[in-house]
């Protein structure tokens, strides 16, 4: 199913929980709906799914509007669409009754072969008798996904389907989530787990205090962040403040004790540069390329993240995290206290205005 | 003491078996209020559940107005039905006056805000949890009354019974409008209050033990339908 927004709000009293929201989702890969608690994702979510009128603005539907459908065509809408809410609600009564629930309200006769499918996807296999309240709450989120999968809709609605689970739950529920997308399913996905947005994203759709301030492919909003936000946000791990000077031809951004080379069209005015550490070349001697950083300083800690070593690096007061193989870092005897040189390129650095 | 074990055996005795007469009092007794509560439920149950349901401008003020009517004094309500049906009132053409037709009107009247607000606030936590959910699985709107229904049928099976509760044991209104003619419109509350003051305490006491089976009966019986 296309989707398209167009200046969709939402309020609650005075309070504006969604502003002026335009956005377009695509079938075939999932759509992250990252922000903070209160950013509106779930608003912005139960607005998708008809659970509530926007207060302003037209929803499309496969070109269909909101604001002119009739109570049958909502209906009908809603039931090509598949809810997960973030705190599971399910009826009284065991698994099964819970997964023939939807098929009745359709007037549809489900099999007892599709029943065992669909539990058997999501991990629940032989659970049918089981009374739906008495599961564990991975066990509720992954009945509720496979109540909305036995429904086969063509738009799922997944609320933080993931919060407060545990880490084997978690893969299930993401593993089904990746195959629905790719089944060419539209997927919106609300979260605020950066790390689940990194692994499962197509296209991300930055909300903060209602209104929204990034949309686009995951790769782009996450390392060419528009707003600081984001960047704190998505635990950029270098966000360096300082104020833009032009220095003998060249837009420097003056950090105090660093100066830290930039392309920018501005030359004036505070900015953050944000560096990813991957970007960032390690080396225990100063190196000469065409790069145009190069800072040096005295390791402060080694932290072990498994596939790399990330760095502290403290260069004239100003603290870098960079990234180095487990290999490097054992051929370089890297450990605290040593000095090392870092080098990256001016087109490495990602300005944002301040 | 004894005084009032000697009252208790007689009336007792009175019971074993029935005389005919306290067997119609019994009768009209459960079917006025039965009747009473069963109108006030077919109008405050979709009441109760539009409210929980549905936002608009003033449903505040119409949530404080039924909190607020179910605290009205039920002489009162005795004396707007007595309004009503007596000769002169605009429903007099009907005769309801010292009917049991009249009984069930005040009953009614007198449950119906008590059930509404009862099963209002039972239905708080659990109306909107329903309505998602059975909205979100593609129900229409006569399946998502069903479905809420469902789902918050023991609260309104506590404020039906609440209200049953109250309106049988209710005494001093129904006296006004039924006027507690002898094997016409008299029904227990009005029996044990009249045959104690004239002096028949075991009698009083006879009916009063069914009095408390009946609202014990009532009471097991719900108990009974949570336990499913």
């Amino acid at each position: 199913m296309q989707l398209r927004v167009e200046n969709l709000g939402y309020r609650v009293g005075k309070k504006e929980i969604l502003q002026g929201i335009d956005l377009e989702f695509a079938p075939g890969a999932v759509n992250v709906i990252l922000g903070l608690n209160g950013a509106g994702k779930s608003t912005l979510l139960r607005l998708l799914a008809l659970l509530d009128k926007p207060g302003q603005g037209e929803i499309y539907y496969d070109g269909q509007k909101r604001s002119t459908m009739s109570r049958c065509q909502c209906t009908a809408l809603r039931r090509r669409c598949g809810f997960v809410f973030q705190s599971p609600l399910l009826l009284a009564g065991s698994v099964e009754d819970n997964l023939r629930f939807g098929p009745r309200l359709r007037d549809l006769n489900v099999g007892d072969h599709e029943i065992r499918q669909v539990l058997e996807k999501t991990g629940l296999n032989g659970r049918e008798g089981q009374e739906a309240r008495l599961l564990s709450g991975g066990e509720k989120q992954r009945l509720q996904l496979a109540r909305v999968m036995l429904l086969d809709p063509d738009l799922y609605l997944l609320d933080e389907p993931t919060a407060n689970l545990d880490p084997l739950s978690v893969k299930n529920i993401e593993t089904a989530i990746a195959r629905l997308a790719r089944e060419g399913k539209t997927v919106i996905l609300a979260t605020h787990n950066l790390i689940q947005a990194r692994l499962l994203a197509g296209e991300i759709v930055f909300l903060k205090d209602g209104l929204l301030v990034q949309a686009g492919a995951a790769a782009e909003v996450l390392s060419r962040p528009l707003s600081l936000d984001i960047a704190e946000f998505s635990a950029a791990e270098n966000i360096i403040p300082g104020t833009l000077v032009l220095r003998e031809g060249r837009t420097v951004l003056d950090c105090g004790q660093l100066a830290i080379e930039v392309v920018s069209e501005r030359s004036g005015g505070r900015a953050a540069a944000v560096i990813r550490p991957e970007d960032i070349l390690v080396s225990e001697k100063p190196i000469s390329s065409s790069a145009r950083n190069s800072f040096r300083g005295p390791i402060l800690a080694v932290a072990d993240l498994g596939a790399v070593m990330a760095l502290s690096v403290d260069c004239s007061g100003i603290l870098f995290t960079v990234f180095v193989t487990r290999i490097s870092c054992a051929q370089m005897n890297l450990a605290p206290g040593i000095d090392v040189s870092l080098t990256f390129k001016a087109t490495s650095v990602h300005l944002l205005p301040l | 003491m004894s005084y009032f074990l000697e009252g208790l055996k007689q009336g007792a005795a009175l019971l074993l078996p029935p005389s005919s007469e306290i067997l119609q009092i019994i009768a009209l007794s459960l079917a006025v209020s039965g009747v009473a509560t069963l109108l006030a439920s077919l109008v405050a149950v979709p009441a109760s559940l539009f409210l929980a349901l549905k936002e608009f401008r003033g449903k505040r003020f119409l949530v404080g107005l039924v909190n607020t009517a179910m605290s009205v004094p039920a002489v009162l309500i005795g004396l707007l039905v007595y309004g009503l049906v007596n000769r002169r009132g605009p429903l007099g053409i009907l005769g309801l006056l010292f009917t049991p037709g009249a009984m069930i009107l005040a009953q009614a009247l007198l449950a119906f805000p008590l059930i509404t607000a009862l099963a209002l606030a039972a239905l708080k936590g659990i109306a909107r949890d329903a309505r998602d959910l059975a909205l979100s699985l593609g129900a229409n709107r006569s399946q998502l009354a069903a479905a809420v229904i469902r789902q918050g049928r023991f609260a309104f099976l506590t404020a039906i019974i609440a209200g049953f509760s109250r309106v049988i044991g209710e005494t001093g209104m129904t006296l006004m409008v039924g006027g507690n003619i002898k094997g016409q419109t008299r029904v227990l509350t009005t029996a044990i209050s009249l045959e104690t003051m004239k002096g028949n305490f075991e009698l009083g006491i006879a009916l009063g033990i069914v009095l408390l089976l009946a609202a014990l009966a009532v009471n097991i019986a719900l108990q009974g339908l949570q336990g499913k």
